[in-house]
């Protein structure tokens, strides 16, 4: 099965290299959305369906706290699991997404199978 | 906090973001290169429960590998721009990746990277700890100060 993702970055080398390693990691895409923040993020959903959404935080503009929050207000994109890229390993700022909305957590820097590994746990697809 | 914790965050973190990412094996420590080599350097503030600045300074041979490597291009092909944007991703991670090894209990947050030019880039303070590391292309230095605020407050925050 092929998934629909949005990678949501204010750094588009960033959101290439996320891309990329998820292409090397084996994963399927059938579609790949990008999104500069989280306002850009929110206007991709208003017309795009995806299984999942890759997040970082720390953005300028609607940052991603922001969209876990209006994520999770909102009835029809709630159920879209949230994951979230951050270089922020400490204990509290996990904590505090993860209760934000986020389904999982990948920190900067991570291997490709480990962004694999989440994607795959996040939407519940058995391992190999 | 020692400076031996310190420096041992900075070559963990500058070691695991250059493999993971970057795909690049460092080679080990290396002399720090003199303020007159072909350097870009960035620097970014962080705040949070030890605020502070982090700076990063790469030899120019070396960024062209590093932007290649973590875009998966050829050297060659790559714009100025594309480069600058990879340079300011590796600051960011390298310094997001020290200060969650310091104290992984404590909040930061980290401010915008940017290029510093002239020669403010050139030259560091006697209150960092700083680290060198041979990329196999040019030197690679990370130095970080805590606890003291010499960059610009204007920042706006981003990763």
């Amino acid at each position: 099965m092929a998934y629909r993702v949005l990678i949501t970055d204010d750094s588009p080398a960033m959101r290439s290299f996320v891309r990329r390693v998820i292409e090397l990691s084996g994963f399927e895409l059938s579609a790949c959305f990008e999104a500069g923040d989280g306002a850009e993020a929110l206007a991709v959903l208003q017309n795009e369906w995806v299984d999942a959404i890759l997040t970082d935080i720390n953005m300028p503009g609607v940052d991603g706290e922001e969209l876990l929050r209006r994520l999770s207000a909102d009835e029809s994109l709630r159920g879209i699991p949230a994951i979230v890229i951050s270089t922020d390993a400490t204990e509290n700022r996990i904590a505090r997404l993860l209760a934000l909305g986020a389904r999982g957590y990948v920190t900067k820097p991570f291997r490709p199978e480990a962004l694999r590994a989440e994607l795959e746990r996040t939407l519940g697809v058995p391992s190999d | 906090m020692t400076d031996t914790t310190i420096h041992a965050a900075l070559s963990s973190a500058v070691a695991d973001v250059l493999e993971r990412m970057f795909f690049l094996e460092v080679l080990g420590e290396a002399a720090e290169p003199p303020p007159e080599a072909e350097t870009v350097t960035v620097h970014l503030s962080f705040d949070g429960d030890s605020p502070g600045c982090f700076r990063m300074r790469i030899a120019r041979p070396a960024v062209k590998v590093v932007a290649a490597d973590f875009l998966g291009e050829d050297p060659e092909s790559l714009t100025d721009r594309q480069s600058t944007e990879v340079t300011l991703e590796l600051a960011n991670m390298i310094c997001g990746a020290v200060l969650s090894r310091i104290e992984s209990s404590a909040t930061f947050r980290l401010g915008t990277p940017q290029i510093e030019t002239g020669d403010t880039g050139k030259h560091g303070s006697a209150e960092e700890t700083r680290y060198t590391v041979d990329t196999g292309n040019g030197t690679l230095t990370v130095a970080i100060q805590m606890e003291t605020r010499t960059c610009s407050p204007t920042e706006k925050y981003a990763s």
